[in-house]
């Protein structure tokens, strides 16, 4: 097994092409997984000034080169959970459209160490999901510069919200009972349901529509995605449902993405058909999930199976490299496996065109690992974000 | 024996194949298992190998070339197969009801009045391979009480018993509502408690007090042979002056599983949640004669206390991988990888399972192996050196000549994130297959066991909770 990994510090002393500013690096891999469906073997990939500047293979590594077994490009978690908990609910409403996760993220957060260390270097921040649509979400590089700005990696807007109980768990009439901020509709699934509907109707049939509202229209013309957390296949329909509905009335057609669809294995056909997307929750240990989901280890190969976008998310409680190789476990291949965390999060979050795959030009968001990705016997021995060694492998 | 029927997992609903035997069934008396690669642990792996098991017991390993196949063995043969000597859990406190008494200090309870053979832990231990159980009572507890080793099968703890009575489970940590200083004197005072007892026995014997007679008796015990003797107090910690005079059959039977411990006959699992409770737990292991008998089970957090334990001679069980510990100053998380530590220091370890099935103890090495450790001493953690523990090293996590006939078959190498347990030989008697065990087809591709409400195997799609058959028409009216 691969364990030596060569100081380049002696060689930039010694005046090679590595520059100071740390985000600079030659890298040498035996394999290179560029989640394009390319492979290429004894690769020396460049980078410098935090981009992926050439890869070249078929040639021996430098004596400056990192050095690792395998390189892919860094995982993304497209429901990453990285908030302040209900601190990132807002309550005066049950629909926030116009609050954005941008105000609540703490970069000081272990967390973001901890995401890095673990191969992950973009991750999708949302307001939590109490409300029943909280707001904007963003993604943000788990490491590197020390701006929110810096480390905001722009994409398509994305507005978040939930369906299912969690909405309105918490919720309850005023009636016989001290007075809280919780005495508040919606108290029922039903209820949440109809914030949902009323809030797109209402946004659609506005004469002079506000602030909120036009979020909302924005939705509707499909310039802002809707990413909906839905674990139950009721739920799912209901997103699903909303979508068709605003698409008959001819308000527009809404960009759908189901986030923790854990029952979307249930009901291919009605993600096939409405051309939505899913992003997975981790794999429970006994089969439920929050709501009562029941999810399959094999939901990823039978969304795989009906050509459905799917990405695979750690919920920032699970390694992301463990779904993936428990979701190879449910029958995808190792390729597949490496696109759900990679390729097709940044292509459900519109930042492609930056992240997701290893590519010249790309920012040098890498993992290098000990061995093939995703196994239970290997890990990331070296992570670099934009550049910066978030987890140096020497 | 009873039919394959009334077995309890099936009664669970989970129709694991239970083979035309049962557990403990003595009518399959030769089994031969014929596999591409046999892992024994006991040497090199064999392509194309073959086990044979008579009676329970392993009789050979070996090369198919070279092991005779007895003609009238029933025969598994699995050539994509690997075969491997299960895991070996050497502390869990699952399968069992409440896990701690809220007394004190309880030596004489025994876990084995706890153990619930349908408890759906043993179902799940059995499909992740783990076939040697060391059932403890729980962490929150001053001295817990005894364990018993199990296999996962069986409808009695009975059958399902390997080593009754299999050591005391303690605690150096607090239990809820102390502090460290209230558990260490708890726990000192358990053993001062015996001395003081013993002593007491010994000033009763010299007045020709026969109060302990009288309550030996009473609790029905027999005080004749060796409980009519008395020996001197073998420990190495402290003495009794004069108590080879007290017949040891009157020892009163709540105190003498601790007796039992200072003169090293009992092991001991100590529980450590931070580094000062090992020094706390070494302190009174010295003091008290045990530090040759006792296995910590520790936090993650302990492994600062390494070179202390080194010291002692003493095994662990680790309970977590990872230690995260935030910096106070500068709030940076300091990760230590904690098996490495051990491993380092040259100190024999043993893994645990966590509650999710996704980390079983086969996920517990693959990470010691995506972490630096040598895959054979990865191995050994969960298999070879808990067995050792329980002072089972000869009969289980390896196969060998005379080892019990206990056997996994893997779909692959058994730390590849693909693989599955196949099938489960449990002494010679095919207890498990997983192409028959409905609960994991269902946990793999959500159909539910044939005969319930909601069976949906077969085409038909899913109607949904709370169903409406009008939802259907609205994908005609989108066209």
């Amino acid at each position: 097994m691969f364990t030596s990994l060569i100081l380049s510090a002696a060689a930039a002393a010694s005046g090679s092409s590595v520059p100071a500013d740390g985000t600079s690096w030659t890298i040498h891999a035996d394999k290179v997984y560029t989640s394009t469906g390319k492979v290429h073997e004894s690769a020396l990939i460049v980078v410098d000034g935090g981009k992926i500047r050439a890869i070249t293979p078929g040639v021996e590594a430098t004596r400056d080169a990192l050095k690792a077994a395998v390189v892919t490009a860094g995982m993304i978690d497209a429901s990453a959970r990285l908030n302040s908990g209900t601190a990132s609910v807002e309550q005066s409403s049950e629909v926030t459209p116009l609050i954005s996760a941008e105000f609540g993220v703490d970069l000081f957060s272990p967390g973001w160490g901890r995401l890095a260390r673990t191969g992950i270097t973009s991750a999708f921040i949302t307001p939590l999901n109490q409300n029943c649509i909280g707001g904007m979400g963003m993604v943000l590089k788990t490491a590197g510069d020390r701006s929110v700005k810096g480390r905001t990696v722009e994409g398509a807007p994305m507005i978040c919200g939930a369906i299912g109980s969690q909405p309105s768990q918490r919720n309850s009439s005023a009636f016989g009972r001290p007075t809280s901020f919780f005495n508040r509709r919606p108290t029922t699934r039903m209820g949440v349901e109809w914030e949902w509907r009323k809030s797109f109707f209402e946004a659609a049939q506005a004469k002079e529509p506000d602030a909120s509202q036009k979020v909302l229209l924005d939705a509707l013309a499909g310039k802002v995605g809707v990413f909906v957390q839905a674990w139950a296949t009721q739920d799912i329909r209901t997103a699903v449902f909303l979508k068709e509905e605003m698409a008959r009335e001819g308000f527009g057609e809404m960009r759908l993405v189901i986030d923790a669809g854990a029952e979307a294995w249930r009901e291919p056909a009605m993600l096939v058909r409405t051309n939505t997307a899913v992003i997975l929750p981790p794999v429970p240990a006994q089969g439920r999930t929050t709501d009562g989901a029941l999810m399959s280890v094999e939901c990823a190969r039978v969304l795989r199976d009906n050509g459905i976008s799917f990405a695979l998310s750690g919920h920032g409680g699970s390694r992301l490299d463990l779904q993936a190789g428990l979701a190879m476990r449910g029958g995808i291949t190792r390729e597949e496996a490496l696109r759900a965390v990679t390729l097709t999060p940044a292509q459900l979050l519109g930042v492609d065109g930056r992240v997701g795959s290893v590519e010249a030009g790309k920012d040098a968001d890498l993992i290098l690992w000990n061995g093939e990705p995703f196994e239970a016997t290997t890990r990331p021995v070296g992570v670099l974000v934009g550049g910066h060694l978030a987890l140096d492998p020497r | 024996m009873k039919s394959s029927l009334t077995q309890p997992l099936l009664a669970l609903g989970a129709t694991l194949l239970l083979a035309s035997s049962a557990a403990a069934a003595p009518q399959v008396d030769k089994t031969a298992i014929k596999a591409g690669t046999v892992i024994t642990l006991a040497g090199e792996a064999i392509p194309d190998g073959v086990i044979v098991i008579e009676g329970g017991r392993v009789t050979a390993v070996g090369a198919a070339s070279e092991v005779q196949i007895p003609w009238d063995a029933t025969v598994i043969d699995q050539p994509g197969m690997v075969a491997f000597p299960g895991f070996v859990e050497a502390h869990a406190s699952r399968g069992i009801d409440r896990p701690n008494e809220t007394l004190d200090v309880a030596p004489f309870l025994d876990v084995k009045d706890s153990i619930d053979p349908v408890n759906f832990y043993f179902e799940e231990a059995l499909r992740q391979g783990i076939l040697t159980i060391n059932v403890q009572q729980g962490n929150d507890t001053v001295v817990a009480g005894q364990g018993m080793v199990v296999k996962p099968f069986g409808m009695t703890v009975e059958q399902m018993m390997v080593r009754p009575r299999s050591g005391v489970k303690i605690s150096a940590a607090p239990k809820r509502g102390k502090t460290r200083a209230t558990q260490a004197q708890a726990l000192r005072g358990a053993f001062d408690d015996l001395q003081r007892y013993l002593e007491e026995m010994v000033q009763r014997q010299k007045d020709g007090d026969d109060f302990d007679r009288r309550e030996a008796l009473y609790q029905g015990r027999e005080l004749e042979g060796e409980a009519a003797k008395g020996k001197p107090l073998a420990c190495s910690g402290w003495t009794v002056d004069g108590f080879e005079r007290v017949p040891r059959g009157e020892v009163d039977e709540k105190r003498e599983p601790l007796l039992r411990i200072i003169e090293g006959k009992l092991p001991v699992i100590m529980w450590c949640a931070t580094p000062m409770d090992v020094h706390a737990a070494l302190r009174v292991a010295e003091a008290n004669g045990f530090t040759a008998t006792m296995t910590l089970a520790l936090a993650p957090a302990c492994w600062k206390a390494a070179a202390k334990i080194k010291e002692s001679g003493c095994s662990v069980i680790l309970a977590g991988l990872e230690d995260d510990e935030l910096d106070p100053i500068t709030g940076e998380s300091i990760e230590t990888f904690v098996p490495k530590v051990f491993h380092d220091a040259g100190i024999p370890f043993a893994l645990m399972s966590t509650g999710d099935a996704n980390r079983s103890l086969w996920y517990q090495a693959a990470r010691c192996v995506a972490n630096g450790i040598p895959r054979a001493d990865a191995l050994a953690a969960v298999t070879t050196t808990p067995a050792a523990i329980l002072g089972l090293g000869d009969r289980v996590g390896k196969l060998a000549n005379g080892t019990d006939g206990h056997v996994v078959l893997f779909s692959g190498d058994p730390l590849d994130i693909t693989s599955v347990v196949e099938h489960v030989i449990l002494d010679g008697a095919h207890v498990y297959d997983r192409s028959k065990d409905v609960r994991v087809k269902q946990l793999f591709d959500g159909t539910r066991p044939p005969g319930t409400a909601s069976d949906t195997s077969g085409e038909e799609e899913w109607p949904g909770d709370g169903d409406d058959p009008e939802d259907d028409d609205d994908t005609e009216n989108n066209g």
